[in-house]
C-alpha cells in the first residue's frame, strides 16, 4: 500500500530523515517508534507533502508520493492527523468536520453527508457538540475531531501523530478502540507512538526510528519481549553511532 | 441639523470607499500575513481602467465597471504570481513579499504617469450628477450609489467568509496554515486568490471615489494611508472591522473639517493621528478575531 525508499528531508539545513525504507501493507496498522527527536514526525510531514522533500521515492498505489503537492497527496486518499491535534480552534465541530471534505472525490452533497454520517458514528460525541466552537472541546474530544476531520476525505491510508498524547487512560481507550474499528474496515494505519505499551496489540508491527535512520523493524510483538524500550533506543544509538 | 446630516451622508460614503481599501487589505493578509500597500495604486490602475472604458470608449456604465474588476481580478492575480510566489517558493520570511510590493507600488504609479500623464482624468457619476432627498437625508446620487455598492460588496464578501467551503478554508489558512494543507487546502490557490480578490475590491473602491476626485496618478497613495488607517481602527479579524473602520475614519475626518477651528489642509493628518492612537492604545482593533486557541 505504502512503500518508502531512500526518504530523505527535514526542515533547514541537515535532513532530519536520513533514507527511510519502510513498507505497509493494505489494511495493515504499523507503529513508527523511537526518541524524541528521531525524525518520525518529519517522515510524517515529509510523506504529507508540507516541508522540503530532498529525494527518495514514496509509493502509493503506484504513484509517488514526494513529487505530489500536499493538497494532490490528500485528494490521493493519504492523510495526516497531526501532531497537538491542530483543530481550528474558533471554529465550529461541524466547520472543522466539513473543510475535511475539500478533497473528497465526487464531492457531491451525498458523499459529504455519508462522510459525516460515518464519522459521528464513530465518535458520537462529535455529533453532540457539531455546533460547539472546537476551542471549547476537551483535550480527548479534539484528538476525536482531529481524527474525525482527516477521515472526512476517505482516506485510503492514515498517517497519526502520537494521538494519545496527554489523555486520560480512559479516552486512551476510547480512541484506541475507534482506531481499531477502522483497522477492521481495511484502513491502512501509520502510528507514530513514543509508549510501546499503547502502540502494542493495535499495531502489528513497528519500526524503530533513531537519528533519522531506521535501526529495527520487528513485530511489536517481538519487540514487547525486549523489555525496556528507553535502554533499546540508548544501546540502537550507540551502535548508530 | 439638516447641515449635520448632509455632512452624515457624504462621510458614509467617503467611510465606504475607506473601508473597501481596508477590506482589500483584509482580504489579503488574513490567509498570508501579507500587507499590501500596493492596494492604493490598484485603485489608481482601476480608476484609469474607468476613464478609458466609461470616458474614452463611453461603454455602458455597468459594462465599464465589471470589465475593469475582472481585468483587476486579473491584475491582481499576476502580481501575485510574479512577485510574492517566488519569494514564497523559496522560504522567504514575509517581510519579503511586503517590500516587493512595495516596489511594484512604484512600477503601478510611474506605469500610470508614464501612460497618461500628470493631468487628472475625469469619469463620469453613475447616474449623473444630481441630488437625491429623503426626508432631512440629502446627498449626491453618486454618495448614494457609493453606499449602496460598498455595503453589497461587504455583504458578499461576509457570505464568502462565513457561509461557503471556500471562505471557511481562507479562514482555516488564516488560523493555522499547516493543518489546512492537511487537510488537502491548496495553500498557493488561496494566496493567489486573495490577491486577485483584494485587487478586485480595490479597483472597485478607485472607481467609486474617480468621479469625484478625477484618476489621477497621485490618488493612491492617501487611499492606501486612509485604508491601512479603517483596518488598524477595525482589526485585521473580522470583515466588519473594515466597515466600523472605515465609517469611524470618515466621520473624525469631515467632523474634524466642518466643526474644528483647523484649517482645512490639517484634515490629512486626521488619519495619521488616529493610526498613531490605535496602534498606542489598543494595536488589535476595535473588533478583535474571534480567536479562541486551545
Amino acid at each position: 500500500m505504502l512503500e518508502l525508499a531512500g526518504v530523505h528531508g527535514g526542515y533547514g539545513g541537515a535532513d532530519a530523515v536520513r533514507g527511510i525504507d519502510l513498507a505497509v501493507a493494505a489494511g495493515e496498522a504499523v507503529a513508527l517508534l523511537g526518541p524524541n527527536g528521531a525524525g518520525k514526525s518529519t517522515l510524517l510531514a515529509a510523506l504529507s507533502g508540507v516541508l522540503r522533500r530532498r529525494g527518495g521515492r514514496a509509493l502509493m498505489d503506484g504513484a509517488d508520493l514526494m513529487r505530489m503537492p500536499s493538497h494532490r497527496i490528500v485528494a490521493h486518499g493519504l492523510a495526516q492527523v497531526p501532531e497537538g491535534r491542530r483543530v481550528f480552534a474558533p471554529l465550529t465541530v461541524e466547520d472543522n468536520l466539513r473543510l475535511g471534505t475539500i478533497r473528497l472525490a465526487g464531492a457531491s452533497r451525498g458523499a459529504a453527508a455519508e462522510r459525516f454520517d460515518a464519522v459521528y458514528a464513530l465518535f458520537p460525541r462529535l455529533a453532540e457538540r457539531r455546533a460547539q466552537r472546537a476551542g471549547t472541546l476537551s483535550g480527548g474530544e479534539q484528538q476525536m475531531l482531529a481524527i474525525g476531520r482527516a477521515l472526512m476525505s476517505r482516506p485510503r491510508v492514515l498517517l497519526l501523530d502520537e494521538p494519545f498524547l496527554g489523555l486520560a487512560p480512559r479516552v486512551v481507550e476510547e480512541i484506541r478502540r475507534a482506531l481499531e474499528a477502522l483497522r477492521a474496515n481495511g484502513l491502512t494505519m501509520l502510528l507514530v507512538e513514543q509508549k510501546l505499551d499503547i502502540a502494542l496489540g493495535f499495531a502489528s508491527r513497528a519500526y524503530v526510528l533513531v537519528k533519522g535512520r531506521i535501526a529495527l523493524a520487528e513485530t511489536t510483538a517481538a519487540l514487547a519481549r525486549r523489555g525496556d524500550l528507553a535502554s533499546l533506543y540508548f544501546d540502537l544509538a550507540a551502535g548508530a553511532g | 441639523m439638516r447641515d449635520f446630516l448632509e455632512l452624515a451622508v457624504s462621510a458614509t460614503a467617503s467611510g465606504c470607499v475607506y473601508a473597501l481599501v481596508a477590506l482589500a487589505y483584509l482580504v489579503m493578509t488574513r490567509p498570508t500575513g501579507i500587507i499590501n500597500f500596493a492596494v492604493g495604486e490598484w485603485a489608481a490602475v482601476a480608476a484609469f481602467g474607468g476613464f478609458l472604458t466609461l470616458t474614452h470608449a463611453e461603454w455602458p456604465y455597468a459594462a465599464g465597471i465589471a470589465a475593469v474588476t475582472a481585468a483587476m481580478f486579473a491584475v491582481g492575480w499576476a502580481t501575485e504570481r510574479l512577485t510574492v510566489r517566488p519569494l514564497v517558493e523559496r522560504g522567504a520570511p514575509v517581510l519579503a513579499p511586503i517590500l516587493a510590493l512595495l516596489g511594484m507600488l512604484v512600477v503601478f504609479r510611474e506605469l500610470i504617469s508614464v501612460g497618461f500623464g500628470p493631468d487628472p482624468r475625469p469619469l463620469p457619476q453613475a447616474f449623473g450628477f444630481g441630488r437625491l432627498e429623503i426626508g432631512l437625508v440629502a446627498g449626491s446620487y453618486q454618495s448614494f450609489f457609493t453606499i449602496g455598492v460598498v455595503l453589497g460588496l461587504f455583504a458578499l464578501t461576509w457570505w464568502f467568509f462565513e457561509r461557503t467551503l471556500a471562505g471557511r478554508a481562507f479562514e482555516a489558512v488564516a488560523i493555522d496554515r499547516r493543518a489546512a494543507a492537511l487537510m488537502g487546502i491548496d495553500l498557493s490557490r488561496v494566496t493567489a486568490l486573495s490577491f486577485a480578490g483584494g485587487a478586485a475590491i480595490a479597483g472597485v473602491a478607485g472607481l467609486l471615489v474617480a468621479p469625484n476626485t478625477s484618476a489621477h496618478y497621485m490618488m493612491g497613495l492617501p487611499l492606501a494611508v486612509q485604508g491601512f488607517t479603517a483596518l488598524v481602527i477595525g482589526g485585521v479579524g473580522r470583515v466588519e472591522g473594515a466597515l466600523v473602520g472605515g465609517l469611524i475614519l470618515a466621520f473624525a475626518e469631515q467632523l474634524t473639517v466642518r466643526y474644528a477651528p483647523v484649517p482645512p489642509g490639517l484634515a490629512m493628518g486626521v488619519p495619521l493621528v488616529l493610526l498613531i492612537l490605535f496602534l498606542l492604545v489598543r494595536p488589535t482593533g476595535l473588533l478583535a478575531a474571534r480567536e479562541a486557541r486551545a
